[in-house]
């Protein structure tokens, strides 16, 4: 995957400056005949073409075809504008190192909240143009300056109904009490989510989680450590709960419905107390598609039939409030902001993570190492 | 000299090795007499080198047995016959310095320090490499490697030396040179030596006894004067030295060069006589080879001294050469198909 | 006397290396001092990504985690590799071919897919532990997996054909008459094992060891599936510093410890065996 990336990067790169003359012709040839692309192929208006698209930089599996039809194909059929993929993984230190080197390969980035407040800060995103971008159909406290809230997912957990008996456990002080419900429990590797449901299993009041109080955290952590595995994949996460390897799994709570009805409920999956994350559409700076182009391609992914597209595809909660009410009713269990949903759940502090979170994450390792 | 007499003897019993189909050694029963310099002679294939390994437990004995002092060794395990064994290439121990190769089988043996190091120096004297314990086998010359090998095989007084072609890659002087020490060595020593090789001349120069062998089996057993005066097939004759091959009355003789007198033609008399003209003359610094065609018969290889018959003989030169009776030996030609070696047939003309 | 060294002439065949070598420079050695730099640079200018190997606790544990597991794995798969090895030098021709051919196919399997199959066959509802707990052996799934001992399990396997090639190099180099020659000298199989052939195949262990230590040092996908999140090895932390709390110097500053442990290592080595040997070249 590196090398096909590479290759279309470099070319299309070449494309670019070409176009902006920075290249001389004979030069772009001879890069195109080192990438690979056939010169016959690539002419001054495939510059143009590669600025007429939309590069979504994801993180692959369902959500290529996912984004593609949900997103992509009203885009397109509205703007002629075709919709591609990077399927890589948007990490924050991976974007940044993009607009750092100058060479910016995609458009819009399916992120996290806290990347939008880090990277804004730091100066690697375009601003979001609200003109285009309609806020009134954003929940409100997710249309940062430089990103767009427009999903939510969020860190639940799964239990096995076969391991307890009767009882059931209904939220993170059941998770964390090993006395009462026995067996291993899993949690996500890289703090975010951990860290809350932590200090809600100590008994902080779920109003008050934020600024996160982080050595407590640890301390509850570590106090079922003897009896934790961690994870850094949904796939993971997904093996640990379904091989029998932990009693109680943490797990992004997406993933959840599909578990349930490929187990026959064997499995089930808890929504009280999880910890939802507003997902950020980010515009990294110097973007190759342009300003007006993107911000159209975000505002088209707030569009109700493209939000309920996405939840049925892949399980991710609409942001839109006017698509709250038409989230169907068997998907209104598994759904972050639908109305049995959306007072049990915490909503995670993106700015304090922005903040403290690469503190909390290497606070975590050490922790769990 | 005095030859010490720490010697046993050994006995093949109708040994016989096989691979599949193909036999490499054939029933060869062998007496080997303690304390003797004995030669196991033939080319490459003959068998000699696989007795020798049947000899040192390397190799398994299909059938017959191998007794040492009357005592059967077929079922001894070879770190426990307690041979000496000098091998092709040496196979010194790189990683050890002369001193450690030779008190290697006395530390094996759990010898005390004191006598490792009173047999050490024995050894080094023996072989005249004072001064070079500590030396690694790198640092050595082939002849030096070769004496340590020596030096190592006898380090633990073993009563039988087996040697598998040592001087291979020594050049020809030094080769001579070696011949000589190995000998006085033997001497000294008194094991009995069962020495491996294809050259000849080594077999002659050293040894007590020659056991000439050819595909597998043993042609002939003797002295070196016995086998050269008296080899008793043509292999025999044709392998230890050189030999000429003449047939009367469908008897065959072998007829050394060096036997045959060279006369201008006219001058030859007695009933050995032919006829024939000088094809070539080979200078040999004390002999002249003379390759005679004679009608009707093989050419014939004569030696004469060189100083002596220095300008007699010119090429095409018409000569008679005759031999004395006591000078042909009747040997058997049977042996030759078994051996490979083409009858003789009367020549082209 | 060679020409460079004569008077003022100076050996013209440099000019001819010199652009293949600037281009190595410039694109091997660049970057590679750029991340020095970031070790220096950030979030501070100066030292202190180096004073956390001593102070923080994190990254001590984590080096010495590190090179534990690291060294039992070097000690595993020379172990393993040695024995194959010899079974491999000791083989009939065709015998050989097969182990060889085995050997060199299993390289092309990835070590994603070597991981993932490790936990479907030790795994806690993997083939080994169903097989046991249904022949009524144990009562519990044996916890082999999604631990360090998994980890030490993927890493040695991994490891072990890395292992046996210099090491079968070294013994096919070794004129095995030595053996016989022991033997005739009256030293047993075991006696002839310790004395002569261990000895001598000493260059290949040092040379497999040191293939196995270095290369286990960068290991990272397979301490982290098979790890359970618990087993943590440098390679994976600098990479989590890099991606995900974008700490860049404190990654720039572990990557580099890395590279300047491996060259010490070479160099201290070299002191004890000619590595150039180790890497194809002659002999003194």
């Amino acid at each position: 995957m590196q090398d096909k990336m590479f290759m279309r990067d470099l070319a299309r790169q070449g494309a670019l400056a070409f176009k902006s003359g920075r290249l001389d012709r004979r030069s772009f040839l001879a890069l195109c005949g080192m990438a690979g692309v056939a010169t016959l192929a690539v002419r001054a208006g495939d510059a143009e073409a590669a600025a007429n698209e939309i590069v979504m930089w994801n993180w692959g599996g369902e959500s290529e075809k996912c984004h593609g039809d949900a997103i992509g194909k009203p885009f397109t059929a509205a703007t002629g504008i075709p919709l591609k993929f990077d399927t890589s993984g948007p990490l924050q230190g991976k974007i940044k190192e993009m607009v750092d080197s100058g060479k910016v390969t995609a458009d819009v980035c399916d992120a996290d909240g806290f990347d939008a407040i880090a990277l804004g800060k730091s100066g690697h995103l375009e601003a979001i143009d609200y003109n285009i971008v309609n806020k009134a159909q954003i929940k409100e406290g997710v249309a940062w300056e430089f990103g767009v809230g427009v999903i939510f997912y969020g860190y639940a957990f799964m239990y096995d109904t076969q391991a307890f008996g009767g009882n059931a456990p209904s939220g993170w002080a059941d998770f964390y009490d090993t006395a009462k419900f026995p067996g291993k429990r899993s949690l996500y590797k890289w703090a975010n989510g951990s860290i809350e449901s932590a200090l809600v299993a100590d008994g902080v009041p779920k109003d008050k989680v934020y600024p996160c109080d982080v050595p407590r955290a640890i301390e509850k952590i570590k106090s079922i450590k003897a009896d934790s595995l961690y994870w850094g994949s949904g796939s993971e996460a997904h093996d640990m709960i379904v091989n029998g390897e932990v009693v109680m799994g943490m797990i992004w709570q997406n993933r959840g419905k599909a578990i349930e009805e490929r187990t026959n409920g064997r499995y089930k999956l808890v929504m009280n107390e999880a910890i939802a994350m507003p997902g950020a559409y980010i515009v990294p700076r110097g973007n190759p598609a342009g300003r007006d182009n993107v911000m159209k391609f975000i505002q088209q992914a707030l569009q109700v039939d493209s939000q309920l597209a996405i939840l049925d595809c892949l399980g991710m909660t609409p942001s839109n409030p006017e698509a709250f009410a038409k989230i169907p009713e068997a998907m209104q269990p598994y759904a972050i902001n639908s109305a049995m949903n959306i007072d049990k759940v915490i909503f995670n502090d993106p700015v304090w993570w922005a903040e403290q979170g690469g503190d909390a994450v290497n606070a975590f390792l050490d922790a769990i190492g | 000299m005095t030859r010490g007499s720490s010697g046993i003897g050994v006995d093949f019993d109708r040994v016989t090795k096989r691979y599949g189909n193909m036999t490499a050694v054939e029933d060869v029963s062998l007496g080997i007499r303690a304390g003797e310099f004995l030669t196991l002679l033939g080319p490459s294939g003959s068998g000699k080198t696989t007795l020798l390994m049947m000899l040192a437990g390397f190799q398994d004995i299909t059938a017959g047995d191998i007794r040492v002092g009357g005592q059967s060794i077929a079922a001894v395990p070879p770190e426990k016959r307690n041979f000496g064994m000098v091998f092709q290439g040496y196979a010194l121990f790189p990683h050890m310095t002369v001193r450690g190769n030779i008190e290697y089988p006395l530390d094996i043996r759990r010898m005390a320090a004191a006598d490792m190091e009173r047999r050490l120096g024995a050894m080094l004297d023996l072989v005249q490499l004072r001064g070079f314990e500590d030396r690694y086998p790198q640092q050595l010359s082939g002849g030096q490697q070769q004496r340590v090998a020596l030096a190592r095989a006898l380090s633990f007084e073993p009563r039988v030396l087996l040697l598998d072609e040592p001087l291979g890659a020594l050049d020809r002087k030094l080769r001579a040179d070696v011949q000589e020490q190995l000998k006085d060595i033997h001497n000294r020593v008194g094991t009995t030596f069962i020495y491996v090789t294809h050259d000849q001349e080594e077999a002659l120069t050293m040894s007590d006894r020659i056991a000439i062998m050819n595909r597998g089996r043993i042609v002939q057993v003797g002295s070196p004067t016995e086998l050269y005066e008296r080899p008793r097939t043509v292999f025999a004759a044709s392998f230890l030295g050189k030999s000429n091959f003449i047939t009367r009355n469908g008897r065959t003789y072998a007829l050394r060069p060096e036997k045959i007198d060279a006369l201008p033609a006219g001058k030859g008399s007695g009933q050995n006589k032919l006829s024939g003209t000088i094809k070539a003359i080979t200078y040999m610094g004390a002999t002249l080879k003379l390759m005679v065609d004679v009608p009707g018969h093989a050419s014939i290889e004569v030696q004469v001294p060189a100083w002596r018959n220095a300008g007699q003989f010119a090429e095409s030169q018409a000569i008679d050469i005759c031999w004395s009776d006591d000078a042909q030996v009747e040997v058997e030609a049977g042996d030759d198909e078994k051996a490979g070696v083409p009858p003789v047939r009367p020549s082209r003309g | 006397m060679s020409s460079a060294v004569q008077t003022g002439r100076f050996n013209v065949y440099w000019l001819l290396v010199a652009p293949a070598l600037l281009l190595v420079l410039v694109l091997y050695a660049a970057p590679i001092l750029n991340v020095l730099l970031l070790s220096f640079a950030d979030p501070k200018p100066g030292l202190g990504n180096y004073y956390k190997i001593v102070e923080s606790d994190t990254v001590s544990r984590l080096i010495f985690t590190t090179i534990r597991l690291c060294l039992i794995t070097t000690i595993a798969s020379v172990t393993l590799g040695y024995i194959v090895a010899y079974a491999m030098l000791h083989a009939f021709s065709t015998m050989r071919q097969r182990m060889m051919s085995i050997l060199l196919i299993s390289f092309w399997i990835s070590v994603l897919v070597r991981s993932f199959a490790w936990l479907m066959l030790l795994g806690h509802n993997g083939l080994l532990n169903n097989a046991l707990m249904a022949g009524g052996i144990i009562a519990e799934p044996l916890p082999i997996m999604r631990n360090e001992f998994g980890v030490l399990i993927g890493m040695t396997e991994y490891m072990i054909p890395y292992a046996i090639l210099p090491l079968l190099a070294n013994m096919q180099g070794i004129d095995l008459r030595v053996t016989s020659a022991s033997r005739s000298l009256g030293a047993s199989n075991v006696q002839t094992f310790f004395r002569v052939f261990l000895p001598l195949t000493r260059p290949g262990i040092v040379a497999a060891s040191l293939l196995v230590f270095i290369s286990s040092l960068g290991f990272y996908v397979t301490p982290a599936i098979l790890g359970g999140g618990k087993v943590q090895m440098i390679a994976e932390y600098i990479s989590v510093q890099l991606l995900v709390t974008v700490r860049w110097g404190t990654a720039a500053m572990l990557a580099t410890l890395m590279l300047v442990s491996v060259l010490v290592l070479m160099y201290v080595l070299n002191r004890f065996m000619r590595l150039s040997t180790v890497f194809g070249g002659g002999p003194r």
